[in-house]
């Protein structure tokens, strides 16, 4: 009994991470989103020159730890653009998250039959038109399955913007662990959230899929 | 293209391997207390230089000095129920903060990420238990020791042993954790000295393994940090011989950034001051230290 009554004291004070954690893994998926869908159609219709660039971004970024990451933008970058350490690690997060969403929508992009773009250039649309009004509402709808797991990855990875000092869930549970001397409790309570977060976004995600589920 | 692709990978590898080879291997000097000697991760980054008119000028400016802990080292720093940081260094910290007529403020980091924070200028301060070690002084400047770091010796429950000064451990059979300053202690003047057989002396990887075979009898003694070993000796059923500072090296000191001597100048006096009028003292027993 006295373990759910520490367990209960220790997830008041986690709950204020909370917020932390649910912020950075929205800014970061964004960001990631506008980053991965962009590079991608670079990277399947754009020109030898951007295929090239969206090459070198999506190989660099996902060869490099995201950690390493948070900390050039935060230490480097931002000793001159001045960046609060959460606009930081989240945008830092967010820029590593575009390197694996861009091979999420390369994969749907590609996976959309190369005969839809000649059709569609055949009853007179533009190249840009097909990719808009054709293409790209399939492959968003193929890419979700593979988008669903990279947000989940991304809840997670919002622990790693402690190392430019967010308190997020994961720095509260260490702090309560620290004082406490019980790592079990505080753990546990960081189980217990992390735990939640993700069902809610596999569900939320779950029904995007059934609701855009194309009728064949 | 393909073909290129192998070959700069392979190249790259083939090269990161070689400087690899060729860097100088990091001293293992661990520091006596406090939290493990830390990585500096952007060490290579020369530090920002302090701006026109000095450091201190800025913080006053300011109205606000912004100093970095790691508040997971209870009774150092560490945070309450409440999101308030507490301990023996948060108190002093702000102690130093109304002698500079700032308001402190205080970021919680990772020990790691505390030192490349000073540098770039994240942070004006780093208060963390934080020893001045060879490799750390030469990214940042450090204070003068506002704590003295003091060891501890430690033995069973029942023991009858009494030592009075450190040599009385002479002849014991002894342990320590291994690569501490304790141990380098025990090897300079108990072995070479001749006081100590070599395999009387035992080394542990942690102190609580080292723990444990005091209160079997394996080992007669053993010298770690005085502060962990409080909270071991209770747990474990030990009992605190002596606590002393003869075997230590050096104390704590706040970390400041490199270059920055009006800063450093100022709270040296101001540390000077408050160990003279017994602050320190004071906040050091409020805190349950030795």
């Amino acid at each position: 009994m006295e373990f759910f009554q520490d367990l209960v004291t220790t997830l008041n004070f986690i709950l204020q991470g909370l917020w932390v954690t649910i912020g950075v893994t929205i800014v970061a998926l964004v960001v990631g989103l506008v980053f991965g869908v962009v590079t991608a159609m670079l990277r399947v219709y754009g020109n030898a020159f951007f295929q090239r660039i969206a090459t070198v971004y999506s190989v660099i970024v996902r060869a490099v730890p995201v950690i390493v990451i948070i900390f050039i933008l935060y230490f480097v970058i931002a000793r001159f653009v001045n960046l609060s350490p959460f606009w930081a690690g989240s945008l830092a997060l967010g820029f590593a998250s575009g390197a694996y969403q861009t091979e999420i929508f390369r994969g749907a992009f590609q996976s959309v039959p190369s005969g839809q773009m000649v059709a569609a250039r055949a009853i007179g649309m533009s190249r840009w038109q097909a990719i808009q009004s054709i293409i790209f509402p399939q492959a968003v709808r193929l890419a979700l399955p593979g988008w669903g797991n990279e947000a989940t990855l991304v809840l997670k990875d919002s622990t790693l913007v402690f190392v430019v000092g967010v308190p997020e869930i994961l720095r509260r549970a260490q702090q309560v662990s620290a004082r406490t001397l019980e790592p079990f409790v505080a753990y546990a309570a960081a189980l217990l959230l992390y735990l939640a977060l993700t069902l809610l976004t596999t569900q939320l995600l779950q029904w995007l899929e059934r609701r855009y589920r194309l009728q064949m | 293209m393909k073909k290129l692709g192998w070959l700069l990978s392979t190249l790259l590898i083939v090269l990161l391997a070689l400087s690899a080879c060729t860097a100088v291997p990091q001293a293992a000097a661990p520091a006596a207390g406090g939290e493990a000697a830390g990585g500096e991760t952007a060490s290579g980054e020369t530090a920002a230089p302090a701006a026109e008119g000095g450091k201190l000028a800025e913080i006053k400016a300011a109205g606000k000095i912004v100093v970095g802990t790691s508040a997971d080292y209870a009774p150092y720093e560490s945070i309450d129920e409440n999101g308030n940081f507490v301990g023996f260094d948060m108190d002093l910290i702000r102690a130093i903060g109304e002698k500079l007529g700032v308001e402190v403020e205080i970021v919680d980091m990772p020990f790691d990420s505390l030192i490349a924070a000073v540098q770039q200028g994240k942070i004006d301060a780093v208060i963390a238990a934080m020893q001045a070690t060879a490799e750390r002084d030469q990214q940042v400047d450090f204070t003068i020791p506002y704590r003295m770091t003091k060891d501890a010796f430690v033995a069973a429950g029942d023991s009858t042993l009494v030592i009075e000064k450190p040599e009385d451990a002479a002849g014991k059979r002894i342990g320590a954790q291994t690569g501490t300053v304790q141990e380098g202690w025990i090897q300079k003047n108990l072995v070479d000295a001749g006081l100590t057989p070599a395999d009387m002396v035992f080394s542990y990887e942690r102190a609580d393994q080292a723990a444990l075979d005091v209160a079997n009898g394996r080992i007669e003694l053993l010298l770690m940090d005085a502060e962990p070993s409080i909270a071991l000796a209770e747990e474990t059923g030990l009992k605190i011989l002596l606590i002393t500072e003869l075997t230590a090296e050096g104390g704590k000191s706040i970390a400041i950034p490199d270059g920055a001597t009006d800063l450093k100048a100022e709270l040296d006096r101001i540390i000077q001051e408050l160990i003279d009028d017994g602050t320190v003292q004071k906040i050091q027993e409020a805190n349950g230290l030795p």
